[in-house]
């Protein structure tokens, strides 16, 4: 019986990008702190559940730029974003963004969405957002 | 939203009932707050989203589960309606017809569970989304080709269910179903066609079994929920071709039904053609107001204006031949001669071999780009469609477009119709395009939404699928013997599922215990 390939995140685009963040999370993780897994774990959920739409050239993106402008349309590189403004928007849908339900997206996977949109600047140096939506 | 409780149950009873599922599923997936109504309901609809109120979700995680959720649906009369992925965008997304009623999601159900390259057939549970499928098939080489939407969010079953159409041969979801896993309103579990048979090894390949053949009835239907779907897929072919053509003059739609209906029906063309009108493109791209201020449907010769700008004809045709290069090659010379009877400008050709990439091959490539048009107005964007089905022929096609586009203008709305070519019958898609906050405009809509569907009825044409607040007038147009057909569905819903806990009002067909709701 084979799994659903999004369960075990097995896109091949995703394996270089995620050994090279992999690297310098290495290098900056300091003790007890799981903000570096968190972030990975928010990435990868973010390119699955949001990435249809809100990568580069998705509708998402399209329709960003069209309101907020250019630099403000990949959210993977916004650094204006809350976690109260990623969650909120995310339940309750914005402009032509239908929300999502806590079934297909579950708030401790919200949280990890919202955790990487909104992730300090330190652990934005493996920014790899600017690959293609899928 | 707050909470509206399904007809006939009481309070304490819907909570007794709600406690009972969280025993099932567990708690965190039985949904009931105020903010969880809300994802469930229309988003885009055009201002009625209240009339389809969901009164709580629950999330399955498998087959055991969905049948006891339907045995306490059953204890407690609580009315259940099935989603696969819930983005039936259009026709009402994830909101049950009848408010009160409990959305049961199945988007965690979302294993593939076989897929066979030597057979060309997949078997999937509900929650499988296009783009699931199609990072698996890649993942893995599968050399097989999905049948994709023009809007590729939703559910590969969920689709197929509702007999959503995709542009390769595989092109007509519905007749792709071969074999299904049903739980039925009273909890039961039957496997259709071969798999009844429980040792059976064509499950997938053969369709009709023995006996009634009953996939079909479990399609635009509440007479079960499919937790599994066989589906066949098509094998990659060697080379695909593909011709874009511009039609300059609104009526070319006429001719060009004329010319390419023949051709689809003995195979030179085996997928089914699209002929949308250019604003389609115009819309995904660019805001309305970019090129118009005025009240009202754009004008014809605005719409000139910005196609000419764009470099588009009235209409633009894409098709594409798959298979052998040769044969390609002798189909698009006899579609290209067919048009050059018409038209005298280029026909774009777009050619794909095995082994390049599979950007403009043909083979269904997910994405939710299509969406874009709901900017198209300005504001909180939302769309509906009215599809009628017409015979493959000039006078049907034309006449229908008229009309269509005649009261599209009455009521200040940009036409925006696309006709695809099925071998024998074509689908009119027509989106009414809509600033959802602008209630004039929205109410509108809704009326003409109805009038479409009166007029429709009384040219002979019926739709192919529909909203869930139209889903009781298009019923009602299927008039043949006093509405023989639906007394008969009443009459298979009523064996199936007394308590009427199943899906009240889908495609207009209430059990009995719920028929007061009907509108």
């Amino acid at each position: 019986m084979k799994r659903n390939p999004l369960g075990s995140g097995n896109w091949p685009f995703r394996f270089g990008a995620l050994a090279l963040s992999l690297a310098i999370a290495g290098a900056i993780s300091r003790g007890a702190d799981d903000s570096v897994q968190k972030v990975e774990q928010g990435k990868k959920l973010f390119q699955e559940r949001c990435g249809y739409c809100h990568r580069a050239g998705g509708t998402g993106t399209i329709m960003l730029t069209r309101r907020l402008g250019k630099d403000r349309s990949l959210l993977e590189e916004r650094t204006d974003l809350t976690v109260a403004y990623v969650k909120k928007i995310t339940r309750v849908g914005i402009n032509g963004m239908p929300p999502h339900n806590r079934i297909e997206l579950p708030d401790p996977e919200l949280d990890l969405i919202a955790f990487y949109l909104t992730r300090p600047a330190s652990l934005r140096a493996a920014d790899t957002s600017k690959e293609g939506a899928p | 939203m707050r909470l509206v409780l399904p007809p006939g149950v009481s309070e304490t009873v819907f909570q007794k009932a709600l406690q009972a599922l969280a025993g099932v599923v567990g708690k965190q997936w039985v949904l009931a707050t105020d903010e969880d109504r809300e994802t469930f309901m229309d988003f885009y609809a055009a201002g009625d989203a209240d009339l389809h109120v969901p009164s709580a979700a629950v999330g399955p995680q498998s087959l055991e589960e969905v049948q006891a959720i339907v045995r306490i649906a059953n204890e407690y009369k609580v009315p259940l309606w099935p989603i696969s992925r819930g983005k039936n965008l259009g026709y009402g997304a994830a909101a049950p017809c009848m408010s009160g009623t409990v959305v049961l999601d199945l988007a965690r159900m979302n294993r593939i569970l076989d897929v066979n390259e030597r057979f060309g057939y997949c078997l999937l549970e509900p929650g499988v989304g296009f783009f699931d499928l199609f990072h698996y098939l890649q993942a893995n080489k599968i050399k097989l080709w999905m049948s994709i939407p023009a809007n590729a969010w939703g559910s590969v079953v969920g689709n197929a269910l509702e007999r959503g159409y995709g542009y390769t041969p595989y092109g007509e979801n519905t007749r792709n179903i071969c074999g299904l896993e049903v739980v039925l309103p009273n909890g039961e579990l039957v496997r259709t066609g071969n798999g009844a048979m429980s040792n059976s090894v064509s499950w997938q390949l053969f369709k009709y079994g023995y006996g009634p053949s009953w996939d079909q009835l479990f399609c635009q239907s509440n007479f079960g929920i499919v937790t599994k779907m066989g589906m066949w897929l098509m094998p990659e072919p060697e080379a695909t071709l593909g011709l874009n053509i511009q039609l300059p003059n609104p009526d070319d739609v006429g001719w060009a039904i004329d010319e390419l209906a023949p051709l689809r029906m003995r195979g030179v063309i085996e997928q089914s053609p699209s002929i949308g009108n250019s604003l389609r493109f115009v819309a995904s791209a660019t805001q309305r107001s970019q090129w118009y201020q005025g009240d009202g449907a754009l004008p014809d010769d605005v719409l000139l204006e910005i196609l000419k700008k764009n470099n588009l004809g009235w209409w633009t045709v894409n098709l594409r031949l798959y298979g052998y290069d040769e044969v390609n090659e002798v189909h698009a010379r006899i579609i290209r001669e067919a048009f050059r009877k018409h038209v005298k400008q280029e026909i774009e050709t777009v050619k794909w071999h095995r082994g390049d990439s599979i950007e403009n091959s043909g083979a269904g490539v997910p994405a939710t780009n299509a969406l874009q048009i709901i900017n198209w107005r300005g504001g909180r964007g939302g769309h509906i469609g009215f599809s009628p089905v017409l015979p493959a022929a000039s006078e049907h096609v034309l006449k229908q477009f008229h009309s269509t586009k005649k009261r599209y203008e009455e009521i200040g709305v940009d036409y925006y119709g696309s006709f695809t070519l099925f071998e024998r019958y074509t689908t009119n898609v027509n989106m009414m395009v809509y600033d959802r906050d602008d209630q004039e405009m929205t109410s509108k809509v809704r009326a003409l939404f109805k009038v479409l569907i009166a007029d429709a009825a009384r040219e002979g044409y019926s739709e192919y699928r529909t909203h869930i607040s139209y889903m009781d007038d298009v019923a009602l147009t299927f008039d043949f013997n006093h509405h023989s057909l639906l007394r008969l569905n009443e009459a298979v819903k009523e064996a199936l599922d007394p308590n009427g806990i199943l899906a009240p009002g889908k495609q207009g067909v209430w059990p009995r215990a719920r028929r007061p709701a009907r509108a």
